[in-house]
């Protein structure tokens, strides 16, 4: 690179506040609406930073979905399970609070990985801790526990 | 004859001198004052509203629904995923094991998981 070749910026215009000062700037649509829900700024930022290393370490798509599941819970969140792209290889947790019900569904290919035995070790260590009242914490252990057991690809 | 005499006066014990006044100031005026910059604290330190905004069990959640997850491009076209975008393509697993990790047959299905209530 010459010296007359200056690398472009992210920034589209120079100035302004800094991210810290103003998060929106770095926030989606989507992003925005999560501030909006039960979880705390920091403990969405250890939301994602679970799902991504989730997804980086075993190769399959790990998903959460907190809100109503139609009854029968379980074909709700099938359906939701089918909406993801590669489902075969996808793991979505699905938890409604107000039901307190919780599903873990697994794919065609993601549960040669996460055995059926699996998913209830991690649906149980969730629902105990969504019992107590900690939806964060419940959601971090049971992707942490279900990412364990698939292992590394 | 036995010479009784007070070395010291009413004067120079100090309690004794307190006015009304000063009294009220040290005893009430005072302790009132620390009361309320520790309440002060308490109440005003904390934004109350967001730490209200948690789920308790048994209480209802009023929440809109929320779907996590790490790459967003990968729902499909059909649920506002991109149209002819690049879709990341998960790496493929070698099949034919379909046993779990103690040897156990995995029975065939499209799907696996596991339920639970709290």
């Amino acid at each position: 690179m010459t010296a007359g070749e200056q690398p472009r910026t992210a920034l589209e215009s120079p100035g302004g506040n800094t991210i810290s000062a103003e998060p929106e700037q770095a926030t989606s649509d989507s992003g925005l609406e999560a501030l909006d829900g039960p979880f705390t700024t920091r403990q969405l930022l250890r939301l994602d930073e679970a799902l991504r290393v989730a997804d980086q370490q075993t190769g399959l798509t790990f998903s959460v979905y907190l809100g109503e599941l139609d009854e029968p819970t379980r074909e709700s969140a099938e359906r939701l399970h089918r909406q993801l792209s590669g489902a075969d290889t996808a793991v979505l947790l699905a938890v409604s609070p107000n039901q307190r019900v919780l599903e873990i569904v697994t794919g065609s290919a993601a549960r040669k990985r996460i055995s059926d035995r699996d998913a209830k070790l991690a649906a149980l260590s969730m629902a105990a801790a969504f019992a107590g009242g900690d939806l964060a914490g419940g959601v971090l252990s049971g992707l942490d526990q279900l990412a364990s057991h698939a292992g590394r690809h | 004859m036995i010479d009784v005499r007070i070395i010291g006066t009413t004067d120079a014990l100090g309690a004794l001198k307190l006015s009304v006044l000063n009294t009220f100031l040290v005893f009430a005026v005072i302790p009132l004052a620390v009361v309320a910059v520790v309440a002060a604290l308490v109440f005003g330190g904390s934004d109350r509203v967001r730490r209200a905004r948690r789920y308790r069990p048994g209480r209802p959640y009023d929440f809109k629904p929320i779907w996590f997850l790490a790459s967003p491009e990968q729902v499909g076209p059909a649920y506002g995923g991109p149209e002819t975008g690049h879709q990341a393509t998960p790496p493929a697993i070698e099949p034919g094991v379909i046993e779990d990790s103690s040897g156990a047959r995995v029975l065939p299905g499209p799907t696996g998981g596991a339920s639970d209530r709290w």
